[in-house]
C-alpha cells in the first residue's frame, strides 16, 4: 500500500538522475531517441536547485533552494540550504531524512521493502537501463536545437493519480522539472551550475555516500 | 450369506433367534446405510472435544475453528527468481495452467490500487486518533519548536518522505507515520499489480488462492495435487531455476492420504494374504476365515449402530480404537473352529456349543468387565471407545452363538498334518514351575523388567506423532519466515463484556508484550488494536496532539508554521478545525466490515455467549522453548488466556494414556477377581501370559529409549484381552483337548500378528507404536502361554489325531 505514496516523493530525484545520467533513453518516440543522444552521462554530478511551491490552501509560494549531487552506483544527496537545513539521502541500503544532525526520517531496505523497489527502479536507471522508465511511464516528448522537453504520464492508474502529470525540460542536463497534481498542487524545480566529474564533489558529500 | 437354517427343521427356540439375529443384522446394515450413505455421517475428528466437559471451554473451541477455517481453505504460492520480471513470468505461467480448474482452486480477487483507496477511507476520518508508540513519546519529550520544523520540512523539502494525501491533512507526518508501522505487519506489498514480497536475495511473486472443495476431501486432494505440479512444471519451463514454494492444509492433507492409502494397500494386502495362506495352511479351507470376518463385520456394524444412537457422534479416535478392540473377537469364531475341530463327529454342533458356552461367556465377561474400567473416566473419548469395543464384542459373541452352529458342522472342516503336528507341539512345550529353575527365571525377569521399566520415558508430544514429508516442512517454514506469518497454533484468547474493554485489554498485553519483542523471542503481534486502538485510547491520542501540536498558545507549532510561510491567524484556525475535524471514533465493527478490515478477520471472533472475545496472533515464533514465557504473559492481564493446540492437544493425549493405564491396571485386577470364581487358585495361571508379555514388551521400550504413548497402552490393552482368552482357552481344556487349545491360541495369536502386529511397518507413528507393541507382545503371550497352563488332565500323547474324527 505504500509503493505509491512513496514512489511520489522520490520520483523527482529519481526522474532527475535518470534522465541527467541517461545513455540509451527510450527507444518509444524518435525524438526521445534524439533527446538521449543529447544528454550527457558524468559519473557524478553537482548543482544547484531552486524549488517553487505552490499548494492548495496556501495563498504564497514556498520557495526553497539548495544543492544536489547524483553519483552513478551510490546514489543521491539532495541538500535543501534555504529556508532550513535539511538533507535527503538515498542509497541501497535506505532513504534517510537527516534535520538538524538528527535523523527525522529513515526507511530501511531490510524493514521496508518499498526502498528495494525505489532503489532498484533508481539504480538501473543511473546504469543506463531506461528500460524501468519505459515500464513506468508513457514518454511523450520534442526536441528543438538540442533542447528538449518531455511529458511522462504513469502507466498504471493508481501511480498516475498519485503522482499527476510531469513534465522534463533541458540540454545536455536537465534544467527544469514541473510537477502538477489533481489536487491542485504544483512544483517547479530548476537545477543550474551544473558541475560534473572528481571535483564536482566535496569530501563531506563523498563521505555521505559512503 | 446362505440361509443361516435350513427352513424344513423343526422350529426351536435356537432357530427362531437364530432368525431374529438375522433380522437384526438386516436393521444394521439398513441402518449403516442410510448412516454413512443417506446421512452421511462423517466421525468428528477434533482432537480437543475429547476432553471433559469441564476442561472443555467453548470460546477456545470456536477461537480454533475460526482460525483453522480462515487458514484450511487457501494454497498459498510463492513464486521466486533473483529477477522480478521473470518471478512474474513465471507467475504468468502458473497461472495459466491453474485457470484451467476453476471449479477446484480460484486466485483470490483483488486489485492492490482499489484496495488502498478503500483501506484509506476507513482511517480517513480519524487521523487524530491514530498514534505510533514512538509518536506518544515524542509527543511527550519533544519541543514545539522542533514540532514545527518537522512540519516545515514536509512543506518545503521536495521529497518529504512518504506521505498520505494533502499536507493540510497531515502537516506533521503522524498518519503517514501510523500507516508506515501498520505496512510492516506485513512484508507484503503490491507491485505492478502483483503481490510481492523479497527474501533470500529473491524476488518472490505471492499468489493467494481460494480451494473451492473442502481441503479434506479426499477427490479435490486427487485433482489438486497433479494440477499444482503441472502449474509447477510450467513456471519452470518459462523460467528455467525459477523457485516455487507451496504450502496449504490441503497439501498437508494430501500427504497423509497418499501415505495411508499407500500403506493401506501395502500392509492391508501382505496381512489379508497371510491370513488366507494361514487358515489355507491349516484347515484347507477359507470358509473359516470368511465365518470369522462374518462375526467381526456385524460386530463392527452392531458397534455403530448402537453407538450413534446413544450418542448422536462419534469421534474417529473412537472408531479406530474401538474396530481395532473388536478384533478381540476374532477369538470367540476360532475358538468354536478348533472346538469343532477336535469334537467327534457324532457331537452335533449344538451339543459342542452347549459345552463351550461356559467358556465363551467368560471371554466375553472377561473383556466386556475389562474394558468397563474405560467407561467409568471422564473422559467423552474414553466412554465412547469402551461402550462401542462392549458392543462390538456383544455383538460378535451372539454371531458365534447364534449362528456358528448352524453354519459349522462336522464335517465343514479337516485339520491338515502341519495343524496337527502344531497341535501335538504342545506335549513337549516346557511348563513353569515352582522349583530352582522356575525361581532363577522368574528372578531373571525381575531383573529384566525393573532394569527396562525404571528406564521407560513417556511422550505425548503430537509433534511426534505426525511425519510430514520434509519438503512440506520445508516449504512451510520457508513461507512463514518470507511472509513473517503468524503462527496459527499459539495465541491469546483475549475477552471481556464489551468490545471497549477488549481492546484495552489487548492493549494492556501488548505492553507486555514490548519487552519479548525487544529480546527477539517473537517479532510482533497482530491485533484488531493495532487498527482500531480502544476508545479509551483514541482518546487519549487525541488529547495528546491536541495539548502539544494544536494549541492556540503562540509558540504552539501551528503559529511558528503560519508565521514563517506567512498566513494569518485565520489560516491557523482554519488548519485547526481541520486536523480536528479527524477525530471520528473508530469502532472494530466498521473496521471488521471494511475492506480494509478483510485480512484481519480472524482475529474478531465477536460476541459469543454474551461476551466480545479476540484473537491476539503471534508472528515470528521460531522456538517453541520460549513459549512459557509468552504463556506467562497472560496470566498478567486480566481476561487474557494463553492458548496452546499443539500443547493442549499434547495434554489430551497425556490424560488418555494415564486414564488408559490406569484402566488398564483394573482391568487385570477385575478380570483375576473373575476368573477366580472359575478357576479358583489357578486364576493366575490365565492371567499371567498376557502380564509377563506386557511387562517384557514395556521394559524392552525402555531400554530400546522408545518412549510410552498412548497407542502403546492401547495395544497393551488389546493384548491383555487376547492373552486372557487364551488362558482361558487353557484352562478349559477338559472340554476339548490341549492341542486343540493350542491351534486355537496358534490361529488367533497368528491373525493378530498379521492384522495388527503388521503395522509396525507404518511409517506413521501412532500406527507404528499401536503395531510394534501388538508384535512384540503377541509373540511373548504365544510362546509364554503353554508354560502357564495346569498340568494336563490326563496325557495327550497317543491321542487320536485331528482328522480321525471324520474318517469313519
Amino acid at each position: 500500500m505504500m509503493i505509491n505514496s512513496s514512489l511520489r516523493h522520490y520520483l523527482a530525484p529519481v526522474l532527475f538522475a535518470a534522465l541527467s545520467a541517461a545513455a540509451g533513453l527510450v527507444q518509444a518516440a524518435a525524438p526521445v531517441a534524439q533527446i538521449q543522444t543529447a544528454l550527457a552521462k558524468p559519473a557524478v554530478m553537482c548543482g544547484r536547485f531552486d524549488q517553487t511551491k505552490q499548494l492548495t490552501g496556501i495563498k504564497k509560494p514556498l520557495a526553497a533552494n539548495g544543492r544536489f549531487c547524483v553519483v552513478a552506483g551510490k546514489g543521491i544527496l539532495w541538500q535543501t540550504r534555504q529556508p532550513f537545513p535539511s538533507t535527503l539521502r538515498i542509497t541501497r541500503d535506505a532513504i534517510t531524512q537527516l534535520q538538524d544532525g538528527r535523523v527525522a526520517m529513515r526507511l530501511d531496505a531490510q524493514q521496508e521493502p518499498v526502498v528495494k523497489m525505489i532503489n532498484n527502479v533508481l539504480f538501473s536507471l543511473l546504469a543506463g537501463d531506461l528500460s524501468q522508465l519505459d515500464k513506468l511511464f508513457e514518454l511523450d516528448g520534442s526536441i528543438k536545437n538540442g533542447n528538449w522537453q518531455v511529458a511522462l504520464k504513469a502507466r498504471q492508474p493508481g501511480l498516475a493519480k498519485a503522482i499527476g502529470d510531469i513534465q522534463l525540460e533541458g540540454g545536455a542536463y536537465v534544467n527544469k522539472v514541473i510537477m502538477q497534481e489533481a489536487s491542485g498542487d504544483h512544483t517547479e524545480i530548476v537545477f543550474s551550475a551544473i558541475q560534473t566529474g572528481a571535483t564536482a564533489m566535496s569530501a563531506d558529500e563523498g563521505a555521505m555516500l559512503d | 450369506m446362505t440361509e443361516p437354517v435350513p427352513v424344513s427343521a423343526p422350529t426351536s427356540c435356537r432357530q427362531r433367534l437364530a432368525w431374529v439375529w438375522l433380522l437384526v443384522v438386516a436393521l444394521l446394515l439398513g441402518h449403516n446405510g442410510w448412516l454413512w450413505l443417506v446421512q452421511r455421517a462423517t466421525p468428528d475428528t477434533d482432537i480437543l472435544a475429547l476432553l471433559p466437559t469441564a476442561r472443555h471451554d467453548d470460546v477456545v473451541q470456536r477461537a480454533f475453528a475460526h482460525m483453522v477455517d480462515s487458514a484450511q481453505q487457501k494454497v498459498v504460492i510463492l513464486i521466486g527468481n533473483a529477477d522480478w520480471e521473470q518471478a512474474r513470468k513465471a507467475a504468468t505461467a502458473y497461472e495459466t495452467v491453474i485457470a484451467r480448474q476453476p471449479q477446484l482452486l480460484r486466485a483470490m480477487p483483488g486489485d492492490a490500487a482499489q484496495l488502498q483507496d478503500a483501506w484509506l477511507a476507513t482511517f480517513d476520518h480519524s487521523r487524530l486518533l491514530l498514534l505510533t508508540a514512538e509518536q506518544r513519546r515524542k509527543l511527550q519529550t519533544d519541543t514545539p519548536q522542533q514540532w514545527s520544523q518537522v512540519a516545515l520540512g514536509t512543506l518545503y523539502g521536495a521529497f518529504g518522505g512518504p506521505k498520505l494525501g494533502a499536507w493540510q491533512d497531515d502537516p506533521f507526518g503522524l498518519f503517514s507515520g501510523w500507516v508506515q508501522q501498520r505496512a510492516q505487519e506485513t512484508p507484503v506489498r503490491p507491485r505492478d499489480g502483483r503481490l510481492y514480497v523479497e527474501g533470500n536475495g529473491r524476488n518472490y511473486v505471492l499468489l493467494l488462492m481460494d480451494l473451492q472443495q473442502p481441503a479434506f476431501s479426499l477427490g479435490a486432494q486427487q485433482q489438486l495435487i497433479p494440477l499444482l505440479d503441472a502449474a509447477t512444471h510450467a513456471a519452470q519451463q518459462a523460467v528455467p531455476g525459477v523457485e516455487v514454494i507451496s504450502a496449504g492444509v490441503i497439501l498437508h492433507a494430501a500427504a497423509a492420504s497418499a501415505q495411508a492409502s499407500s500403506e493401506m494397500s501395502t500392509i492391508g494386502a501382505g496381512s489379508l494374504l497371510g491370513i488366507l495362506l494361514l487358515m489355507w495352511l491349516t484347515l484347507r479351507s477359507f470358509k473359516p476365515i470368511a465365518l470369522i470376518a462374518l462375526s467381526i463385520a456385524i460386530g463392527c456394524l452392531g458397534a455403530l449402530s448402537v453407538s450413534w444412537l446413544l450418542f448422536g457422534r462419534l469421534h474417529l479416535l473412537t472408531l479406530v480404537f474401538g474396530a481395532s478392540l473388536v478384533g478381540i473377537a476374532q477369538d470367540y469364531a476360532i475358538y468354536f473352529l478348533c472346538a469343532r475341530l477336535g469334537a467327534p463327529a457324532q457331537t452335533s454342533s449344538r451339543r459342542l456349543l452347549r459345552q463351550l458356552l461356559p467358556g465363551l461367556g467368560l471371554m466375553l465377561l472377561a473383556a466386556v468387565i475389562g474394558y468397563l474400567g474405560m467407561a467409568a473416566t471422564p473422559f467423552p473419548g474414553l466412554r465412547q471407545m469402551a461402550v462401542f469395543s462392549v458392543l462390538g464384542l456383544l455383538f460378535a459373541w451372539l454371531t458365534v452363538v447364534l449362528w456358528f452352529p448352524a453354519l459349522i458342522h462336522a464335517d465343514t472342516l479337516r485339520a491338515t498334518p502341519l495343524a496337527t503336528a502344531y497341535g501335538n507341539s504342545i506335549g513337549k512345550w516346557p511348563m513353569f514351575r515352582w522349583n530352582r529353575t522356575g525361581l532363577l527365571l522368574l528372578a531373571a525377569f525381575a531383573a529384566f523388567t525393573a532394569t527396562g521399566l525404571s528406564r521407560l520415558q513417556v511422550s505425548d508430544d503430537i509433534r511426534a506423532l505426525q511425519k510430514t514429508p520434509q519438503h512440506l516442512i520445508d516449504d512451510q517454514i520457508k513461507l512463514g519466515k518470507l511472509l513473517d506469518a503468524p503462527t496459527p497454533a499459539q495465541f491469546y484468547l483475549v475477552r471481556g463484556a464489551s468490545a471497549e474493554i477488549v481492546l484495552q485489554r489487548e492493549e494492556q498485553l501488548k505492553q507486555g508484550l514490548q519487552p519479548l519483542i525487544a529480546a527477539k523471542v517473537i517479532s510482533g503481534a497482530q491485533a484488531i488494536s493495532n487498527w482500531v486502538p480502544s476508545l479509551q485510547q483514541q482518546q487519549a491520542d487525541r488529547d495528546l496532539v491536541q495539548a502539544t501540536l494544536l494549541n492556540a498558545g503562540n509558540a504552539a507549532p501551528l503559529a511558528a508554521i503560519a508565521s514563517t510561510i506567512g498566513e494569518d491567524q485565520q489560516w491557523q484556525n482554519n488548519l485547526r478545525q481541520r486536523l480536528q475535524a479527524q477525530s471520528q471514533p473508530l469502532l472494530p465493527q466498521n473496521f471488521i466490515d471494511s475492506a480494509a478490515g478483510v485480512p484481519w478477520r480472524h482475529l474478531w471472533l465477536g460476541q459469543i455467549e454474551g461476551q466480545y472475545a479476540t484473537i491476539v496472533a503471534l508472528r515470528g515464533v521460531n522456538d517453541y522453548r520460549q513459549l512459557p514465557l509468552l504463556a506467562a504473559v497472560a496470566s498478567k492481564v486480566e481476561g487474557v488466556q494463553w492458548v496452546d493446540k499443539v500443547a493442549d492437544i499434547s495434554s489430551v493425549l497425556r490424560y488418555y494414556r494415564q486414564y488408559m493405564s490406569w484402566a488398564l491396571l483394573a482391568a487385570y485386577l477385575t478380570i483375576l477377581v473373575l476368573l477366580s470364581l472359575r478357576y479358583g487358585r489357578h486364576a493366575w495361571r490365565a492371567i499371567a501370559p498376557p502380564l509377563t508379555a506386557t511387562l517384557l514388551t514395556l521394559a524392552l521400550f525402555g531400554l530400546l529409549g522408545q518412549p510410552l504413548q498412548l497407542f502403546h497402552v492401547l495395544a497393551c490393552l488389546l493384548l491383555l484381552g487376547l492373552g486372557v482368552d487364551y488362558g482361558i482357552f487353557l484352562q478349559e481344556q477338559q472340554h476339548q483337548q490341549r492341542r486343540h487349545a493350542w491351534l486355537t491360541i496358534g490361529l488367533s495369536a497368528l491373525s493378530a500378528l498379521l492384522s495388527f502386529g503388521l503395522l509396525a511397518l507404518s511409517n506413521s507413528p501412532p500406527l507404528h507404536a499401536f503395531g510394534l507393541t501388538m508384535l512384540i507382545g503377541m509373540a511373548l503371550i504365544w510362546l509364554l502361554s503353554p508354560c502357564f497352563s495346569q498340568a494336563p488332565l490326563y496325557p495327550t500323547v497317543g491321542a487320536k489325531p485331528f482328522s480321525n474324527d471324520h474318517n469313519n
